[in-house]
This record gives structure tokens, sequence and C-alpha cells, in this order.
């Protein structure tokens, strides 16, 4: 333990508006190790990789490389001088073949001609030091996510890299795939690279890791030998900050039938088996981590998405929608998490994103009323606090807090009955955070019935009555009052 | 609401709003004072004319490409629809059964008809098969021009050949026709009146403006074109709305037709090449963005009188038509950097 590390991260922060998103982390990896890097969603992981992977640079602090500080110009400087990242979203050019990617931007060229035979043999080399038999004139569009992993990790080895970052590499593979990966990554480390392993898993962290660092909220609260903590130990680690909201009191007993109600729901492959029920003036929390299938439940419920199998009722009544048209018309509304993607019109303006999904009331022989419109959006814009209250404002000039507000304004006026929120905070600065949560309680006292998704534990504890926790697309428990903790809800998100 | 939309703080919207409108001004003027002859009565409603068909398929494209789509099959549908429309109105039988004005008017609701029936089938197939647009109209552009050619024999349907039985009914019917395509309003001030195309044009302008900016469908081709995803989630009929825009290209093509059969006394099946990227110009250089969500009617017929003006002031300067087309794809060139330069200094006030 007292080898020097190869790559040394002092003091690293960065900041973002409103966010601090890593916050004087240290972080330091050694030939011949897996440093596995842990924390909830929202840590500031994927954050810390990107500043190795010299994609963005520290507002503080410095990266140290064999013992001297460098910084790094940019993601082509850190891969000259061997660090590699694997992103969850790979980088591989799908139509190409195997070698052509392993030796993207590097091809072995000979009298102005790329060496295709020095590049079929060099890649074949690399795969096989992997364990992986795979044609290297196959084309990438043809291997599994998992093998286009170990692809891409066939491209750090080819390009001698010392480091190796993998960022959640397993969220989306098999646990025979996973096997076959581990096997590649102690292969990598025997031969003497530094490994940094981000996952949520814990048991994925126990197999692999010689070294384990802990981030919450940005900060460095743990690093240590992996033996040192027990797995309660390291889920106290990561979600232990005290409770930032207030506790709420326990739901009001339940008498008429549920206002949505699901039974034995599926969607391959993202969830199966699924059952819940929402009633009226109840906020139900679903935690899980991401992957687990939290957001395709929601758009199955909001009907953007068509259910496998399994059946639906709401209030009493069968409900199978085929459009959200459909659900928005029966008082389903989802509330997605990617606003900038699925929320809102950038440039209409935030009266006429209000009003687009209530636009049939104010229409009248396929004109829109505009004064009966304004009126409208100009109440429901003033019920959800956007500011400014500018109805003729492009949406997409508002910060992040508001462009959510103006999506719930347009959920009420379209008189939602049910709500589901996918995210309903994220990217949102802490004030106007604390005024979502109010109106989200307060929608549900209004007597809708709500389902948060949030992957803040912090946040689901305070606003939901009730918890229902999935892991890899299944319900692994159900949570109520004294039995919500941050522990229990971890657990069944991570070890079912 | 769009009437008081509120300028985006410290971006370049004023200019983005209002450039082209500028541009053309800015044009007129100058070939006023440059170009002899160019700023009479007379030759300025002879623009608005060579202007009316381009005009009037860009206010369809425009519709279209706030979709974020493309509409390639609007040329051709002008010339298929247009030798259908030549053959309704020439049909012997036809013209005896319902007479001369019936059969016009059969013949105009064929032509629009057959335009927004190709349309259907382009919309169908945007928004149900989920085929790229310009695939889509690409293919059924080189569809409808095969069936124009395979229906006519490859040569124009028009004028009957002297002595031909129902000579005198056939060219009554063209007559008809020409009254529409050709004809002129007689107006105090103007010598030879206002062509009726021309109006025909404004007209479409107008109520294309009103669907756009002030019905729900309009509203929604605005929000399919700015964000589908968003749109979808919201409840906006997304593929309706689709279906909805190239239904209306389609239609804007067929009537372009009936004016063209009508304005020539014959429908050709050549008749509309190349006509599509006239439109699409027309429309991006009156504000409409490719990537969808921005747009205007009035816009397109800005775009189409930009070209127009530019046109008529080379022809009186007897400057050779290549210059012509020299300098149509400079404007265009420059509309697009302009689009281009504007939207980064908005997108920039937003950060």
């Amino acid at each position: 333990m007292t080898e020097a590390p190869l790559l040394e991260l002092r003091g690293v922060t960065r900041r973002y508006p409103g966010v601090t998103a890593l916050d004087r982390v240290d972080l330091s990896v050694r030939a011949g190790e897996v440093h596995a890097l842990v924390g909830e969603n929202g840590a500031g992981k994927s954050t810390l990789l990107r500043v190795m992977a010299g994609a963005i640079s520290p507002d503080a602090g410095e990266l140290r490389l064999d013992g001297r500080a460098v910084a790094f110009a940019g993601p082509r400087d850190a891969l000259a001088r061997g660090i590699t990242v694997i992103y969850q979203e790979l980088t591989l050019v799908p139509q190409l073949p195997v070698a052509e990617n392993v030796f993207l931007g590097i091809e072995p060229v000979r009298g102005g001609l790329v060496d295709r035979a020095r590049l079929r043999t060099a890649t074949a080399r690399a795969l096989a030091e992997l364990g992986l038999e795979v044609d290297p004139s196959l084309p990438v569009a043809r291997l599994s996510v998992a093998r286009r992993q170990m692809v891409e990790m066939a491209r750090a080895l080819v390009r001698n890299a010392r480091v190796l970052a993998l960022d959640e590499p397993t969220a989306t593979l098999t646990p025979h795939e996973t096997a076959r990966l581990f096997a590649c990554v102690e292969r990598l480390r025997s031969a003497g690279v530094g490994i940094v392993f981000v996952s949520h898993r814990l048991e994925e962290v126990r197999r692999l890791a010689d070294r384990v660092t802990v981030l919450r909220d940005g900060a460095m609260v743990w690093t240590g030998p992996a033996a040192e903590k027990d797995d309660a130990a390291l889920v106290r680690a990561m979600v232990g900050r005290d409770v930032e909201y207030p506790r709420r009191p326990a739901a009001r007993p339940p008498e008429e039938p549920p206002a949505l109600e699901v039974r034995e729901l599926s969607r391959e492959p993202a969830f199966r088996g699924v059952s819940l029920r929402l009633r009226r003036g109840e906020i139900v929390g679903l935690a899980g981590l991401v992957g687990a299938g939290r957001t395709e439940l929601a758009r199955v419920l909001a009907g953007a998405e068509r259910a496998g199998a399994g059946t639906m009722t709401l209030a009493g009544a069968p409900y199978r929608p085929r459009s959200p048209r459909e659900a928005i018309r029966r008082g389903v509304v989802y509330f997605p998490e990617d606003r900038q993607r699925a929320g809102l019109v950038p440039r209409l303006t935030v009266g006429e994103n209000v009003t687009l999904s209530a636009l049939d009331r104010f229409t009248r022989l396929g004109l829109v009323r505009r004064p009966a419109e304004r009126r409208a959006a100009g109440a429901a814009v003033r019920d959800a606090d956007v500011r400014p209250p500018d109805l003729g404002r492009e949406a997409r000039t508002l910060s992040g807090g508001n462009q959510q507000k103006v999506v719930v304004a347009r959920g009420l006026l379209a008189r939602a009955r049910v709500l589901l929120f996918d995210e309903p905070t994220r990217g949102v600065d802490i004030g106007a955070k604390a005024e979502l949560h109010r109106q989200i309680r307060a929608l549900a006292d209004e007597g809708r019935a709500v389902l948060v998704i949030s992957s803040e534990l912090p946040e689901l504890l305070a606003l939901a009555d009730r918890l229902v926790v999935l892991r890899e697309g299944q319900v692994t428990g159900a949570l109520e009052g004294e039995a919500m903790t941050p522990e229990r809800v971890m657990g069944l998100a991570v070890a079912g | 609401m769009s009437a008081q939309r509120t300028p985006v703080p410290g971006g370049s919207g004023w200019l983005a709003r209002w450039g082209v409108g500028l541009a053309l001004a800015g044009l007129v003027l100058l070939a006023a004072v440059l170009v002899p002859g160019f700023f009479t009565r007379g030759n300025l409603t002879t623009v608005l004319l060579h202007v009316s068909v381009n005009g009037i398929l860009a206010v369809g494209m425009t519709f279209v490409i706030v979709t974020a789509g493309i509409d390639l099959s609007v040329g051709s549908i002008v010339g298929l629809a247009g030798v259908l429309v030549a053959a309704v109105v020439t049909n012997a039988g036809l013209l005896s059964a319902v007479g001369v004005a019936g059969a016009a008017a059969v013949a105009v609701a064929v032509g629009i008809a057959v335009g927004a029936g190709v349309g259907v089938v382009n919309g169908t197939a945007v928004a149900w098969l989920r085929v790229n647009p310009f695939m889509v109209t690409l293919a059924t552009m080189t569809m409808a021009r095969g069936a124009a050619r395979l229906f006519t024999g490859g040569v124009p349907i028009g004028f009957p050949a002297p002595g031909a039985p129902a000579f005198d009914l056939q060219v009554a019917g063209l007559d008809a026709l020409h009254a529409i395509g050709g004809g002129r309003i007689p107006v105090p001030g103007l010598p030879r009146g206002f062509p009726v195309p021309a109006l025909v044009m404004l007209l479409l302008v107008a109520g294309g403006g009103l669907v756009l900016a002030r019905t729900r469908f309009g509203r929604h081709v605005y929000a399919v074109g700015g964000n589908e995803e968003a749109s979808r989630l919201a409840g906006v009929p997304v593929r309706r709305v689709k279906l909805g825009v190239y239904a209306i290209s389609g239609a804007c093509a067929g009537l372009a037709s009936v004016l063209l059969v009508g304005q020539l006394r014959s429908g050709g099946p050549d008749a509309g090449l190349l006509y599509e990227l006239n439109a699409i110009a027309a429309a991006v250089i009156g504000g409409a963005s490719l990537f969808g969500g921005l747009g205007t009617a009035s816009g397109a017929l800005v775009g189409a009188l930009l070209i127009g003006v530019l046109n008529n002031s080379l022809d009186l300067l007897g400057v050779q038509a290549f210059w012509q087309e020299i300098s149509k794809g400079a404007i265009i060139l420059a509309a697009v950097l302009f689009d281009v330069w504007t939207k980064r200094g908005s997108d920039e006030a937003v950060g």
C-alpha cells in the first residue's frame, strides 16, 4: 500500500450554476488495483470520471499523473497519456467492424493507406488478451452490449491505457455477461492497469474492489480498503446525510377504490409483474436505482408506451391507454424527467406550453379563443408560481425550476387526477425544490393521486406516504411509516 | 398569445423576425432606383403573378417544414394534378353533361383533391409507417411524375386539334379555367387589372397565416415541430397533425396546378419540374427552420417575393437567366447563414 499512485486527484472541485457537483474530492488509483467508486445517483461519480477523462476541467484542485501535476487539454490528451474512461453510452461506430473501432483515430498507416492486416492482427491480440472470442471483421452493430463494452476495453488496451475507468458497466448486463466482464477486468488488473469501477451494486464491489471511495452530494465521505466496511456500513455512508425535509404524518385511511390500480403489469425487458395502488390524497414514492424500470413503468401508466401484460384500472374502470392523449383525457398526466427533451416545447411561449394539453377547451370551430386561453393560462401560471409570470416569454428562457413549474401548470390545466412525476426536482435549485415539494403535497391534499419517482432518497422519504421499491424491473418491497428508512430502501434497491 | 410574444432578452429576436422583410424592402428600394421599369404598377403586378404559383407552394411547404418535415413531391403533384385537370376540363362528355362552368368547377375540385390525396399518402407513410419524409416524398415525387407521363403518353393535354368533334366545347372549357388562371380583376388605376392567381395566393397566405397562428391545429403544428416527444406526452395528436400538414401541402400543389393549367390552357406532364426546390427555398428564406418549430405563411410569401423581385429585376436589366440561378442560390445561402447567425445569438441568451 506504499506504492505511489498512477493517477491522483487532489481536492477536485467542480461547480455548475446552483450546484457544486464535486467538492474537494480526493481519489488515487494505483497500478494493478480495482478502486470502486460508489454513491447514490447524483453523488458526483460521473462528473468525477469526466474530470479524469479530460472532458471537463476542475474549478479547483489538481490531477497528478506519476506524481507530477498535469492539466488535460481535452479527452484526446488524457487518452494519449494513458487514461481511458468507458461511459455508459458507448462511443463505438456501429457500422464499422470491430477492428476499425478498436483503432478508431489511431489507425496504423502504411503508404498512405490503412494497414488492414496489422489492424486485424493487433485487434485479435487485444481481444485474446481480454479473453473475448469475436471476429475482428464483424460490424459492432452485430454484437451485444456486453461485447461492445469489451471492444471498448480492447480499445483501451491497444492504446496502452494505464488507467481505465468504467461507469456502471454492469447496469444493462445479464449475470452471465457480468461474470465475463469481471474476468476481463481481472485480467487487466493483473496486467498492471489501474481500474476505477463505478457501481451501485454492493455485491459487485465486494467481488472486485481492492479499495472503495464513497461519494455523497459531491463530497468524498469515506475511502479505504474494501474489507474495512461491511455492506450495512457502506450503505450508511452512501445515504448518511441528515434528512433535510420534514417527515410527513401518516396518510389518511383509504376507503374508496384506488384512483389507479396496477396488477401484474409487465413490459419486457424493463419491468415485470408489477402491482401497485395509487389512492386519492396519497403520494406514493417509486424508489430504485437508475435502470430499475421506474421511468418505463410511469410511461406505461401514462400511455406513452404499451403494456405487455397485466391489467390497469382507473377509479374502478378498465384502463389501457393507447396514447398520452387518451391518458390525459382520462386524467392521468405524466411529468417527464427530461424537461428539455420531453417536457417543454422550447420555442413556444410559456402560455402556449401551459395550454397545450387543454387546448380543446379553448377552441371553438378550430379557432383558439385567445382571451379565454390567456385567462386560464395566467391563472395556472400564478397557481404554479412560475417566475416571471410572463405568458409571452419563450419557454426555453426560463430556469430549470420554472420550466418544471410550467409543466406542472399544464398538468393542472388539463385537470389531472392522477399525476406521475419523474424526478420532479432534478436540476432544480434548492429554493424551487422546496416550492415544488410544497406544490406536489398540495396537489395530493386536494384529492389527487400522486406517484413520485426520485433518485434522491431524502426527497422520497419526505414527500411520500408510502414507498414502492423496484430493482431490475421487479418490486422488491413496499415500505410505509416507520419502516421507511434510508437503509431499508437502499437495501431493497441494491440487494433485493 | 403569439401576438404578444416577449422578445428574448439580449437576443437578436427582433432581427430574426423582421430581417427578411427588411431585406425584401431593401431589394425593392434598390430595384426601384436602379432598374428602369421596375417600380411601375404594371410591373409590380406582373411580379405578383409570376410569384403566385411558388408562393402557394411555399405556404403549403411551410406547414410541412414547421413540423420538421419536407415535401419533395409538390412539383410532381403540379404535373400530375395538372394533366388530370386539363383532361377533366376538356372532357367532351362532362362538358356537355354539366356545362362549361360545371366542368371547370369539377376540374378545380379534381386538382385540389388529387394533390391532397398524394399528400395523404405522404402523411400516412411519414406519421404511421415512420418513414423519413425526405424518402417518402422523393418516392411519391418520382411516382407522381411517372403517373403524369403515363397518363398523357408524354405529351401535354390542352388545346384540341382543329376539326375535333367537340372543338368549341373543349375550347370553352379551357377558357373557363383560363378565367381563373389567367384572369384579371378590373381595378381602378391598374390598366390591366389585378391577376387572379396573385389574389388566390394572397388569400391563401392570409388563410394559412390564420390557421398557423390562431387555430388549435396551427398551435399543434408548431408544438410537434418544436418538440415532438414533449408534444406527444402533452396529448397532442402528433400523427394526425403530420397527416394534416402533408395533405395541406399537397392540396396547395393541386390548387397551383389548376392556376397553371388555366394560365397556359394546357396541362403538361413535365409541368412543375423542380418547383419543390423553389418552394423550399422560399419557405426557408422566409424564416422557416428545417429543424422545425419555426416558420410563418407571411414569411413564405416574403421569401417567394424576394426570389421573384430579384428574377424580375435581372430580367428587366437584360441579365442572362443563368445569372438568375446563381443569384437565387446566393440568396438561399445568405438566408441560411442569417438563420444560423441569429439562432446562435438567441441561444446564448438562454445559457
